[in-house]
């Protein structure tokens, strides 16, 4: 089937009444989560992994999408009217948002916000659909040896680029690599670190481990401090809606954060949290109305808003192509692709490319849901983010309870996941890696495999492993990942330099 | 260097001993990919405290000394470095752990686990009741605030799992 006829057929599926439900509910699940602040995208998607689990993938998928979306949009609602960024993604929207709402015109704010994050989203589908057959048809040369490199480039680069520590980000994405060992070894069939747990046969939960790292940590995170009461949101009672010299003013502010949010989407270690500050950067040095930021700009607004979105679409591409997550939800994401038995790769676009495409359709859909809920609702959402933490607290665990029983109706995972919880906590706490860990435990098992099957391949010669150009140019990505955070130090000081000569 | 960077390099080189220990008791074939591992993991880990250690001996003990021969010019130079991290071994845990609360954040966490044992004998629903009720009174969250809670969130989970996902939620081996 042609690639138009997969879209087509996408679009048909995607549109039945049950998805449609679904986005709609996702999508406001998803406002609600990124709306609270101290709730995070990742978090929200670890927490509802299990209720996709006994649909079909597109569906469960496009639940997954949609909560995605709807966070990082959400975080716009409290950062506008309540001066306090839902998610790190709306950090930028603070900043001329409510000196927006401060001038009494919260409403335009959040048309803004709302409009600008339906633009950046929708037009990442498009990098989505084109850029993503491309990647994994480069992904169907691929054998054991890639294999065993990619999932070690994965790594260096998340280790590499996200954490404050280089080595220490590379020291959780080993960690992440020994919990994959836990379980029944794949070539030798001996039981490997299971500490007489039998539920440990198939080795750690990905979904128990996503659900202890993001959302269980979260509980422990919101427990240790003194409650406090959240300011009360803005009343306004300006309109909504934007007028035509308006829209023209931030038509290209929408284009350029587009481009700027689909790349660093792309970009495997950078995120939603990068790019809206990049946006927002951009749009005040392109602005023809600098003296309007800091008193509160749409432009600015739509630039930080345009940016974090697009990174939605862009951030799956090489997820889905290649395996490799570019950050925090991507591989929660990715987690879920796993839990519904499919494996990121070629074989999306080829066995399973209905599925895909319905999903890309669905995601799609899901910027409608969002503009419309997100249009309609942020009165009521606004006075959901004052939700104390003396609630979200037992809530929260609740869910992640629930959650990852679900999993295999299983108390012991239960108990996995509140160690995990513990885990991720210590990690917040001393800036080690909670991404590189859970890359680690979804890469290990793909990189064990495609090493020793090399190895058995070539009766233990290593050099199978730099046999074609694939590898070495994979091995270049991981040096490159391991230099870049080197280069890009080197190249801001000189920057610095520069300017201050 | 900092307090807590001790306690990472400690925590790394017991999880390097602990999987070094269990991966010995494997057959030999078994153990290549592990070790592997657990090599690189340690390899990281002392590379970590070489860079800490070099930090804490070398580099400092040269802004002592640059501090000596010019205050100002060493004031100046190395102003940000003096802002990253202070000369010598840093307590940076009163940092990290700043307004911690240990009172409410034990109670919760014991109570998390306490959670675990309670549902075995009373069941999902009525432990989870028990906990919700117990965590909200600790944390002052006011009766309605409570009752709406417990409403929203058990129709929440009784709609999406008992009815939904048809997940058989553990009922308790009191009422089983």
């Amino acid at each position: 089937m042609d690639t138009l006829a997969l879209m087509g057929t996408g679009f048909l599926q995607a549109l039945s009444p049950l998805n449609l439900a679904m986005m709609a509910a996702a999508t406001a699940v998803g406002v609600t989560i990124g709306c609270l602040p101290g709730l995070s995208a990742a978090m929200g998607v670890a927490l509802l992994l299990p209720v996709t689990f006994g649909m079909n993938p597109a569906t469960g998928l496009i639940i997954l999408g949609g909560i995605y979306c709807g966070a990082i949009f959400g975080g716009s609602i409290s950062a506008i009217l309540i001066h306090t960024p839902g998610t790190p993604a709306s950090a930028a929207t603070a900043i001329e948002g409510y000196q927006l709402t401060l001038r009494g015109q919260a409403g335009k704010a959040l048309t803004v916000a709302c409009f600008a994050s339906f633009c950046g989203g929708l037009l990442s589908c498009i990098s989505l659909y084109f850029f993503s057959p491309p990647l994994a048809q480069l992904a169907m040369k691929f054998k054991s040896p890639e294999y065993f490199w990619l999932s070690l480039f994965g790594l260096t680069i998340i280790a590499g680029v996200s954490s404050k520590s280089m080595i220490k980000g590379l020291m959780s994405g080993v960690i992440g690599l020994l919990i994959s060992t836990v379980g029944m070894d794949p070539m030798e069939g001996v039981p490997r670190f299971m500490f007489g747990q039998s539920t440990l046969y198939n080795g750690v939960d990905v979904t128990c481990a996503l659900i202890g790292l993001f959302s269980m940590s979260q509980v422990l995170i919101l427990a240790e401090k003194r409650i406090e009461a959240r300011p009360a949101a803005a009343k306004f009672k300006d309109r909504f809606g934007l007028s035509r010299a308006e829209l023209k003013k931030i038509t290209p502010t929408l284009i350029r954060s587009w481009i700027i949010g689909n790349i660093i989407g792309i970009l495997p270690g950078a995120g939603a949290s990068i790019a809206c500050f990049v946006g927002y950067n951009e749009s005040r040095r392109f602005s023809k109305h600098k003296e309007e930021f800091g008193k509160g700009s749409i432009e600015g607004v739509a630039g930080s808003e345009a940016a974090n979105n697009a990174v939605t679409g862009g951030s799956l591409i090489p997820m889905l192509t290649l395996g490799i997550p570019g950050e925090s939800v991507t591989a929660v994401l990715m987690g879920g692709l796993i839990i519904h038995g499919l494996q990121p790769g070629p074989e999306l676009f080829t066995t399973h490319a209905g599925m895909t495409y319905t999903f890309f359709a669905g995601f799609v859909l899901v910027q409608f849901f969002m503009l419309g809920i997100g249009m309609l609702g942020c009165k009521g959402f606004a006075h959901i983010a004052r939700l104390s933490d003396a609630i979200l607290i037992p809530s929260i665990f609740l869910l992640c309870v629930v959650g990852s029983y679900a999993i295999h109706n299983n108390v012991v995972e239960v108990a996995i996941m509140l160690i995990f919880g513990g885990i991720g906590y210590l990690i917040r706490k001393f800036d080690m890696n909670a991404t590189a860990i859970v890359l680690g435990l979804i890469l290990g098992p793909i990189g064990e495999r495609g090493l020793r099957r090399s190895l058995a391949l070539s009766d233990g010669d290593p050099s199978i492993l730099f046999s074609t150009p694939l590898c070495w140019m994979l091995i270049a990505l991981c040096v490159l990942g391991l230099l870049s955070p080197v280069l890009m130090n080197l190249m801001e000081r000189r920057l610095h330099e520069k300017h201050g000569a | 260097m900092t307090r807590s960077d001790i306690g990472i390099v400690a925590i790394i080189y017991a999880t390097c001993l602990l999987f070094l220990v269990m991966t010995l008791q494997l057959k030999a074939a078994a153990q290549i990919y592990p070790l592997c591992l657990i090599g690189g993991l340690a390899a990281l880990n002392t590379l970590y405290l070489a860079t800490r250690l070099w930090r804490l001996f070398v580099k400092d003990a040269r802004q002592e000394i640059a501090a000596e021969a010019s205050p100002d010019a060493a004031a100046g130079s190395s102003a940000a470095d003096a802002k990253a991290e202070k000369p010598g071994l840093v307590n940076d845990l009163p940092g990290i752990f700043a307004g911690f609360l240990p009172g409410q954040f034990f109670f919760v966490l014991i109570a998390s686990v306490a959670y675990l044992a309670l549902m075995h004998y009373v069941g999902f629903y009525l432990a989870g009741l028990i906990y919700m009720v117990a965590v909200m009174q600790r944390l002052r969250v006011p009766p309605l605030h409570m009752g709406l809670t417990l409403a929203v969130l058990g129709l929440l989970i009784y709609s999406v799992f008992t009815l939904f996902l048809k997940v058989p939620l553990p009922r308790g081996v009191l009422f089983s």
